[in-house]
């Protein structure tokens, strides 16, 4: 995504290799310094005619411009590797002098028939190494022509090296031009293909170097992302609504990718226009043109109908409604591809960058990857609040005509519109009765669709159950008092707080006593008990001696609508729902819900609340 | 007895504004009504009522509070004082996750809030303490 970035980070790697090859250098020629004067020594005591005195004077030489490049070494590796030329200048300056002792070893050996002169090739390998690849040629050229030189001075007689170690071979038998002609031929190609394989070699090192490298970073790159896709995906399955989702995937998505913007357009009913639904790092003044009409914008026709779009130069391209717009706000290149599921597009999702051509084609499946999950949650999250948006909207078209039916039998009764007898007023009286139980029904669906589309949005904080739970029993120890039944309470003293809401807490506890008493005949007991559990819950319990419920009907308790048999006998009150809004309250409150029953025994339900830390 | 008070009836259940009609007449009150916003603000500007009774899902869900906000934000229609009814219930309204809270924020841009069923008994009431200015 960031080439000039990268090719940054490629050049450190390869200087920081070249200053470590500079450093070995100069160790591997103290064990080159140690063998020439052991060797020296040796071909002396040996009986060669070498000349002591010369040699170990090039020897001390050697020595001596070591030491200066351990001390140059020293001093290389304080400074930034990324400065190349120091360590250049160092591998030439060690290059150069070595060349020069080697020379006078040649000298001192025979000169052109020395067979010192293979040593050059050591140098031509160094140079293939350290240097770039047209140096190991420059040095096996000038190499070349000083041993072409030497010997031409030595057969004109204008020097006459040390016979050195070869002294029969050289001077018993007069080499004739041909054959002296050859050697150099020979020994040039040496030195010629040498320096073609080292650094053919050498190139192809650094080529798999690099890619090392690259290798190495995209896989740290695509880690970082990984974790990045599963930060996102965890955080849209935490929204409830619609835009945060939205501006949750676009902010994410432009932060992974590290690009300058980031939006989300959606479909109208229509399918006609595309309509910013969510941006980042866009500027009003972009987003201030408006809704995109289909029909005048190819390019996204053709992301509709499910093409991937890549554009590396936006000026080359002329299918923008406002290009102008484009230019203006920067974006030099952007990917922008289908938000859908399955088949169904729900609109379009892109990514902008200010770099020419700033997307790769791993940038490429990578967003695919995120808009697919994005346009997942979106699906998800559109159909539960479907879910709960229809249920709300079915309870308000039942509850208007019944309230305007209510309305106007409440108009009759009261004698609005004359005077009524007593069996008309009694009969009126009844249908209200009805009329009132079934727009209770319809409420407490209602209830249940609201929290249901509300279901994210819960605030939890630390609440005191007990008193909370005085107080929410106050009407209904009077309904147990009429009814005849005996309701008592056991509160625990001194209990932690738990982590609550006031309104979710009366839905759960109000529903579970009311069913406790409402299912319980005359003269049979109702026990509320609140203790601890454990270390980490509250425990409230409502139990009763009432008509139990059915083993079989258990597992459909929690169903909406549900009634057991036994309670529809027992009687016509009850919605079936009050079991599945104190269910999802217990949920929304991280509680959870235990039904123990037996039919004609009674039932205990058990809650467990966590403790507020 | 009572000045001729002009009451403007806004709601798309006809039914209901018939029954309501009978229970307002039974008082010295001249009933208007229309069945949609748009008419209803037509009503407003034909004659300014003493009280507007308003309905708040019509044909869109939120019909009745945007009248009223329209009312509200004109300076010669301020002051008409709007007694409101909804199927949803008060507490729902304040507390639900349902749109109208997005709508009204802090502000009720209506003087009194009612649920439906009406009781003749109490919208009698109500309209008599609004028409009194309480």
């Amino acid at each position: 995504m960031n080439l000039a970035k990268e090719l940054v980070a490629q050049q450190i790697f390869i200087r920081r290799e070249l200053s470590e090859r500079v450093g070995w250098f100069v160790g591997v020629r103290w064990i080159a310094i140690a063998i020439a004067t052991a060797g020296a020594l040796a071909a002396r005591l040996w009986g060669f005619t070498l000349p002591l005195r010369p040699v170990l004077f090039t020897v001390a030489a050697m020595v001596g411009y070591n030491l200066l490049f351990t001390v140059v070494g020293r001093r290389l590796r304080q400074i930034s590797p990324d400065r190349q030329r120091p360590f250049q200048i160092s591998a030439h300056a060690q290059i150069v002098c070595d060349l020069g002792a080697l020379a006078a070893l040649i000298y001192f050996t025979g000169g052109f028939y020395s067979p010192f002169t293979l040593f050059v090739l050591f140098q031509i390998i160094l140079a293939g190494i350290l240097l770039e690849p047209a140096y190991a040629y420059i040095y096996a050229g000038a190499c070349t022509a000083a041993i072409g030189l030497m010997g031409a001075l030595q057969a004109g007689g204008t020097i006459t090296p040390y016979p050195g170690l070869f002294e029969h071979a050289i001077y018993h038998t007069d080499p004739a031009l041909r054959e002296s002609v050859s050697f150099f031929i020979i020994l040039a190609a040496a030195y010629l293909v040498t320096a073609y394989l080292v650094t053919t070699i050498a190139r192809g090192l650094r080529i798999k170097g690099r890619a090392l490298l690259r290798f190495g970073k995209e896989l740290d790159a695509a880690n970082t992302k990984l974790t990045a896709l599963y930060d996102l995906v965890k955080q849209m399955a935490f929204c409830a609504d619609y835009q945060e989702l939205m501006d949750s995937a676009t902010q994410t998505t432009a932060r992974i990718m590290g690009v300058k913007a980031c939006s989300i357009k959606l479909l109208d009913e229509q399918r006609q226009t595309l309509r910013f639904a969510s941006t980042y790092g866009l500027s009003q003044n972009y987003l201030a043109r408006g809704d995109i009409e289909i029909a005048k914008s190819p390019i996204n026709q053709r992301i509709l109908q499910g093409a991937v779009y890549t554009i590396g130069h936006i000026e080359e391209k002329d299918y923008f409604q406002y290009p102008e717009n484009v230019r203006q706000e920067g974006i030099s290149s952007m990917i922008c591809l289908p938000l859908k599921v399955e088949k169904r597009v729900l609109g379009v999702f892109c990514v902008y960058s200010q770099a020419q051509a700033g997307f790769r084609d791993a940038d490429v499946d990578f967003f695919a990857l995120v808009a697919e999950l994005t346009a997942l949650a979106m699906q998800n999250l559109r159909s539960e609040l479907n879910k709960s948006w229809f249920l709300q909207k079915a309870a308000h078209q039942l509850r208007s005509p019944l309230n305007a039916v209510d309305s106007i039998l409440k108009v009759l009764r009261k004698a609005y519109v004359g005077p009524l007898n007593e069996k008309q007023t009694e009969m009126l009286a009844q249908c209200e009765r009805r009329i009132e139980a079934l727009s209770l029904t319809i409420q407490d669906l209602l209830k249940l669709g609201i929290k249901r589309a509300d279901s994210a949005s819960v605030d939890l904080r630390p609440i005191s159950l007990a008193p909370l739970l005085s107080q929410f029993s106050a009407v209904y120890q009077t309904q147990a008092k009429e009814k005849g039944v005996q309701l008592t309470f056991s509160l625990a003293p001194h209990l932690p707080a738990i982590l609550g809401e006031e309104k979710l807490l009366d839905d759960l506890y109000t529903n579970l006593l009311s069913n406790a008493i409402k299912y319980t005949p005359a003269g049979k007991a109702v026990q509320v008990s609140l203790d601890r559990e454990d270390g980490q819950r509250l425990r409230l319990q409502i139990s009763d001696t009432g008509i139990g419920i059915p083993r079989d009907q258990l597992p459909r308790l929690f169903t909406e609508f549900f009634r057991a048999e036994n309670a529809k006998a027992h009687t016509d009150q009850g919605t079936g729902l009050g079991l599945a809004i104190a269910k999802e309250a217990a949920d929304r409150l991280r509680g959870t819900l235990q039904i123990d029953s037996r039919e004609g025994q009674g039932t205990c339900v058990t809650c467990y609340f966590p403790i507020a830390s | 007895m009572d000045k001729a008070y002009d009451i403007l009836i806004i709601d798309d259940d006809r039914d209901l504004v018939h029954s309501m009609r009978i229970v307002l007449e039974t008082k010295p009150y001249t009933i208007r009504t229309a069945h949609n916003g748009k008419e209803g603000y037509h009503r407003i500007e034909e004659k300014i009522p003493d009280l507007i009774i308003l309905d708040v899902m019509m044909a869109t869900d939120t019909e009745g509070f945007d009248l009223a906000y329209r009312l509200r934000n004109q300076e010669r229609y301020r002051d008409i004082p709007i007694l409101m009814f909804t199927s949803f219930t008060q507490k729902m309204a304040e507390t639900g996750a349902d749109k109208f809270q997005h709508i009204m924020g802090e502000e009720w841009p209506v003087n009194k809030f009612m649920e439906k069923p009406i009781d003749p008994d109490v919208l009698l009431k109500t309209v008599e303490e609004l028409l009194r200015g309480e």
